[in-house]
């Protein structure tokens, strides 16, 4: 019950979220032929049911596809061509590791629940676009409406959440599109092998870097144990006040090399801190997943 | 200085633990305090960030001292340590406790039980046996030894007595007992020596190892030696055990509850051991008088108890001839007034000036016959209590008015004369029942001529003195209250030498014990007679019930007798004639008790404070600061950041000032109440109904104010479940369905108000809540589950001819906002067929319930510029007319109850009077 409440609780904060926008569509600008229809027109003659233009006949056009009643009105021949509508598939990667469940006492939120609520509104937002979204990693292929959004919803609050922190290889069609949600603490290498993996099977991403405040800012002074979040490994500051400033280079550097190979994969790269509004991380997810065609709608 | 001077431990080696205190100080320093955990996801970006100037944490220097401080206080507290003791216990062996514990050490028995707990306290420590061993005892003390603990229980009961110790015996006792080491013993003195001081500290001496205690300087003890009653007060002697140092008080008179009546100042003067003081006291006041102590000494030896001879009674006495002042040697006045002066306040004068000064004693001299209206006086005043004296004279010998104790014979006898045969006579042994008993008869009284009684069988049971021949020479009677007693010779040596001699006084004296309302049977103090105790002094001078071993007193020992055990000091014999056995006797000397070989101390007046429990409650407070610090350093409680928290903190601590707040409230909810008559209504918790409540009631308060001689003020809400409903003749009460159930409690509140004379207004509103009328409408739905549980009374719609037709305004229907609906009221008796026809029935009182449907509130309700709030229907102006017509009558019916009844009567009323 609890599990089941807190599932719905998660999911009613992310459409809350999600109901301060418009639906978002997806921008996509690498497109194959054999994409899914979708209910949305892609600004360009496609297939579709919508009007989009009258052109000239050509001699590869089958003659079914003449307007004969467009070409009466002239000497030419004119084929009605209708703008192409398809979906977008998104998919969603949440970090679930052990380090992802912190929460210090300078933020109200830990980064997982955080980053499931991001995800959802997000996931919402997508649908209400008529955009297809998946999980990463759980054996289903990407869908539109309510009910997946209610799966990802399930599976991201209640089901006894996998502890993994990159995302597991697994088949991804290509032109897709990966919302990555972490706080990127695993190893430089291990992570960058991830990226380069889904970034060479053809899919655009964007990173989401949850960044809980006390591990920016560390406000830690005097003699204090640092503890993993497993519970494995320590480390005992003597004066913790000390090793604030090369702490925080270290941690602004790490930073640095994830965004910097985003960046270099063609990826967006966001920094969300928990103590901040979650509002400000999804407008600019919005942003980012829309492209300038979102953009302009948001304007 | 002067603490720590008296500071003492009673384990100082502990104190060597204070040593081990550096090397606390060097632990605590190196060992730094414990780290506060953190939980920290990037721990991987902080592995080998190890800075550079790396120091051990320290323990901070002031936690640091506040940790030593509270080591150092547990090694001071286990060391017991304590102040103010004065003396200290030397030796192994058992202790003994010799304590005097007489009247003279009552007067500093706090002393002596802070110096007995003191030596308790020491011995429980170095676990010593003690043996408690009082002088001052019914019988010899039973020495044991005990463990502190008993000791101390003991000591509890230990209480100075009202009689003098009898320390050889006690000593004696002491030196029977074997003890399994030599005994350190404590003579815990009061400070006299009754000639044995000396020999008791030899024996103690031989027993074990003897201190004694003493009374410092000028705190030895005091006593009351004697009183002297003077006419206008008592002469005190105060006596003090030793010369030196110049002792003064002050010495009182009480009365029977202890208050103090006059007090007097007395001083010692330097190198006397006696000291007088004069209490001045009118002899109204005196004789109230019970004892005299000395203020602010809770000693027997210091309390005087004067028992019923003491008393001055007020005498007149009335003779018939006047001739004191020529031949005062021959007057009868002179010798009554000389034997009566030291115990009594004579005046001459007469009868009528007696009575009229309220004496005890009526003193008659040579009357004959008591005449006219002075009789009746007499005669009164005996009955009344008071005790008339008479004395035989030649008056006496002819005519004898009927206030005599027997019948006499005319004439009189002489004997001894030159022509008689017998000769003077002397007197016999006083009878069992007389007063006089045991008075000593001197054998030169000699009776040369007197009256003589009638014989009769009630002669010899009213005769108090006989002559050798057995004629009776004094005969007295009980009339009501009071005593005729007749001496048969004169009050002057003309008849008899008795007025010579001190039996005269003493006869006299007993004669005047009669007015305190004691029994002459019991007033004699011959060698048989007993007088059982009465009331005994404790230690410390306070009457108590006597105690068990308390006997009564013979007559023959009475002259000699001390305070003892058997017969403590106290008031012996009955009521009203109680003899005093004082603690001090009236030859005591109190002998300070010199040198007698042994070592010798000064109470120190004040018990040692023991430290220890102190001193380890500082240090565990001391602890749990730390503690509370420690945890702080470490992170594990957190101050609070949120200033929520801090709020909620600083609401949680004034709870307590806002608590009170609400029963203020009630009371002002009470006095508003209370000081108005005001319209109310009930409050259902819905706003818009209350709202219409309100407004409704404040337009009909509008209209009672304009049209009535009632004016009521602005109308209050109540909620049945909390406020007093009994200040409200009529509630007002609209009927919704979304209305709660009632608790219980509300339930018989309304019980109660309607059982009480309160009237409700039920408006069920039917039209208001919907189309239905009638028994389905809402409203009545809603009425129905509220009032399930009430005890309604039988209802019926309102006869044409009840009283609330014709309270005010002459009214057959009752329309509000709607207009037909039925009004019921409580079911009135059937009208009596005999009284014919009559214009109005109430009832009796007032029905407590009106139920209607026409939601009356809204058609009474306007806004503040007057106008009507809710439309009437179907009848505009002359409609809502009618509501308040209605509302008003409805307040004159619950405000007057069925006087209006009584006033359509009135010309049935006033056509009865006519016949």
């Amino acid at each position: 019950m609890t599990e089941s409440g807190e599932w719905n609780a998660l999911r009613e904060q992310a459409e809350t979220l999600a109901a301060t926008l418009p639906p978002l569509l997806a921008a996509s600008e690498r497109l194959a032929a054999a994409v899914s229809l979708g209910v949305h027109g892609r600004r360009k003659s496609g297939m579709g049911e919508t009007f989009w233009q009258f052109r000239r006949y050509r001699s590869e056009d089958p003659s079914t596809a003449v307007d004969w009643r467009q070409s009466a009105k002239s000497q030419h021949l004119f084929v009605r061509e209708r703008e192409w509508e398809a979906s977008e598939a998104v998919w969603f990667w949440r970090d679930g590791s052990a380090n992802m469940r912190f929460k210090s006492d300078f933020s109200t939120v830990t980064k997982i629940d955080r980053a499931t609520v991001l995800a959802l509104a997000l996931g919402s937002l997508l649908v209400r676009g008529g955009e297809r979204i998946g999980l990463f990693g759980d054996g289903r292929l990407p869908a539109t409406g309510r009910i997946p959004l209610r799966r990802i919803a399930h599976a991201l609050a209640e089901l006894p959440p996998s502890h993994a922190a990159l995302p597991p290889e697994a088949p991804i069609g290509k032109n897709a599109q990966f919302v990555w949600l972490s706080d990127f603490l695993s190893p430089l290498g291990e992570f960058e092998s991830a990226l380069r993996r889904l970034a060479h099977g053809g899919v655009a991403g964007h990173l989401v870097h949850i960044i809980d405040p006390a591990e920016e800012d560390f406000p830690f002074a005097g003699r204090t144990r640092f503890e993993s979040a497993s519970g494995s490994e320590s480390e005992l500051l003597g004066r913790a006040e000390i090793v604030q400033q090369p702490y925080r280079a270290r941690f602004k550097a790490h930073n640095e090399a994830v965004s910097a190979l985003a960046r270099r994969l063609g990826w967006s790269y966001l920094a969300h801190r928990t103590d901040k509004r979650p509002e400000t991380a999804l407008v600019a997810l919005y942003a980012d997943l829309g492209g300038a065609h979102a953009r302009l709608r948001i304007a | 200085m002067s603490i720590l001077s008296g500071l003492s431990f009673g384990a100082p080696w502990i104190l060597a633990g204070l040593a081990i205190l550096p090397a606390i100080y060097w632990l605590l320093r190196v060992t730094p305090p414990a780290p506060r955990r953190v939980v920290f996801p990037p721990l991987r970006l902080l592995l080998g960030l190890e800075a550079p100037q790396e120091t051990p944490a320290r323990t901070p220097l002031w936690l640091l001292a506040l940790r030593l401080l509270a080591v150092a206080l547990v090694i001071a507290a286990l060391a017991a340590p304590s102040i103010g003791q004065s003396t200290k216990i030397g030796g192994t062996g058992p202790i003994v406790l010799f304590v005097d514990n007489d009247w003279a050490a009552a007067q500093g028995w706090k002393s002596r039980q802070a110096a007995i707990s003191d030596t308790l306290a020491d011995a429980a420590h170095a676990d010593r046996p003690v043996a408690i061993v009082p002088t001052t005892s019914a019988t010899a003390p039973v020495v044991s030894l005990f463990d502190a603990g008993e000791a101390e229980r003991g000591a509890r009961d230990l209480a100075p007595q009202s009689y003098l110790p009898n320390r050889m015996r006690a000593a004696a006792a002491l030196s029977k007992t074997k003890f399994a080491a030599t005994p350190e013993i404590f003579w815990l003195s009061d400070g006299l020596d009754y000639g044995d001081a000396q020999k008791v500290a030899e024996t103690l001496s031989r027993i074990g190892h003897l201190k004694i205690l003493s009374d410092a300087p000028g705190k030895g003890p005091l006593a009351l030696k004697s009183q002297q009653s003077e006419p206008d007060g008592f002469l005190v002697t105060v006596v003090l055990a030793s010369t030196e140092g110049a002792r003064e008080g002050d010495v009182e008179a009480q009365g029977s509850h202890g208050e103090g009546l006059a007090a007097a100042h007395f001083k010692f003067v330097p190198g006397k051991d006696e000291a007088t003081a004069k209490i001045v006291l009118p002899l109204e006041v005196r004789n109230e008088a019970e004892r005299l102590a000395v203020i602010n000494q809770d000693s027997a030896g210091t309390v005087r108890l004067l028992g019923a001879g003491a008393r001055r009674r007020a005498v007149e006495i009335v003779s018939a001839t006047n001739t004191e002042n020529q031949q005062p040697l021959l007057s009868d006045v002179f010798y009554l007034s000389r034997a009566l002066a030291p115990y009594a306040d004579v005046r001459k004068g007469t009868i009528e000036d007696a009575l009229a000064r309220n004496v005890s004693v009526l003193a008659l001299a040579d009357i004959g016959n008591v005449s006219g209206a002075d009789h009746d006086l007499v005669a009164q005043f005996v009955e009344n209590g008071g005790v008339l004296l008479r004395f035989a004279g030649g008056r006496m010998t002819t005519n004898v008015d009927d206030l005599v104790p027997v019948k006499l014979r005319v004439g009189g006898r002489y004997l001894g004369g030159a022509l008689a045969w017998a000769a003077p006579q002397h007197l016999a042994p006083f009878p069992d029942a007389s007063p006089f008993r045991g008075l000593t008869i001197p054998p030169e009284v000699t009776v040369s001529r007197q009256v003589l009684a009638e014989p009769s069988v009630e002669l010899g049971g009213h005769t108090w003195a006989r002559l050798t021949d057995g004629t009776p020479l004094v005969t007295a009677a009980q009339r009501g209250k009071g005593w005729i007693v007749l001496f048969h010779v004169t009050a002057s040596p003309a008849w008899s030498s008795l007025p010579l001699s001190g039996l005269y006084v003493d006869m006299l004296r007993r004669v005047l014990d009669l007015a305190g309302g004691a029994r002459p049977s019991e007033m004699g103090t011959d060698a048989a007679a007993v007088f059982p105790p009465y009331a005994t002094l404790d230690g410390f001078g306070q009457l108590v019930k006597p105690p068990s071993e308390a006997e009564p007193i013979r007559g023959s020992e009475l002259s000699k007798l001390r305070a003892s055990a058997t017969h403590p000091a106290g008031l012996y014999g009955g009521e009203g004639a109680q003899i005093a056995l004082n603690a001090a006797s009236d030859d005591i000397v109190l002998t300070p008790m010199g040198d007698v070989g042994a070592e010798s101390f000064a109470y120190s007046g004040v018990s040692a404070l023991q430290l220890e429990a102190p001193l380890l409650a500082l240090a565990i407070a001391i602890l749990l600061v730390d503690m509370a610090i420690s945890l702080r350093l470490r992170g594990f409680v957190a101050i609070p950041r949120n200033p929520f928290a801090t709020r909620a903190l600083l609401l949680l601590f004034c709870i307590p000032f806002v608590l009170p707040q609400p029963a203020r409230a009630d009371d002002a909810f009470d006095m508003k109440a209370a000081l108005d008559t005001r319209l109310a209504y009930v409050i259902t918790g819905l706003p818009d109904v209350d709202a219409i409540s309100k407004e409704g009631l404040e337009g009909l308060g509008r209209a009672l104010k304009a049209r009535t001689s009632y004016e009521p003020q602005e109308p209050v809400g109540v909620d049945v479940a909390k406020d007093d409903l009994s200040f409200f003749p009529l509630l007002y009460w609209p009927m919704d369905p979304r209305e709660q159930d009632l608790s219980p409690q509300a339930i018989s509140r309304i019980a109660d108000y309607m059982r009480n004379g309160g009237t409700i207004l039920f408006d069920t509103r039917d039209l208001s809540l919907g189309a239905i009328e009638g028994a389905d409408s809402p409203g009545e739905q809603t009425l129905r589950r509220l009032t399930a549980k009430l005890d309604m009374p039988p209802l019926q719609p309102v006869p044409s001819d009840h009283v609330l037709t014709k309270s005010f305004y002459l009214l057959q229907d009752f329309p509000g906002r709607w207009d037909g609906g039925k009004v019921w009221v409580e079911a009135l008796p059937p009208p009596d067929p005999d009284a014919g026809p009559q214009p109005a029935r109430g009832g009796d009182g007032v029905s407590p319930v009106i139920i209607g449907s026409n939601d009356w509130a809204a058609a009474w309700a306007v806004d503040s510029q007057d106008r009507p709030i809710a439309e009437v229907s179907p009848g505009g102006a002359d409609q809502r007319e009618m509501a308040y017509r209605f509302g008003i009558n409805v307040v004159m019916y619950a405000l007057t109850g069925n006087y209006k009844t009584d006033n359509v009567h009135a010309p049935a009323l006033l056509e009865r009077l006519g016949h």
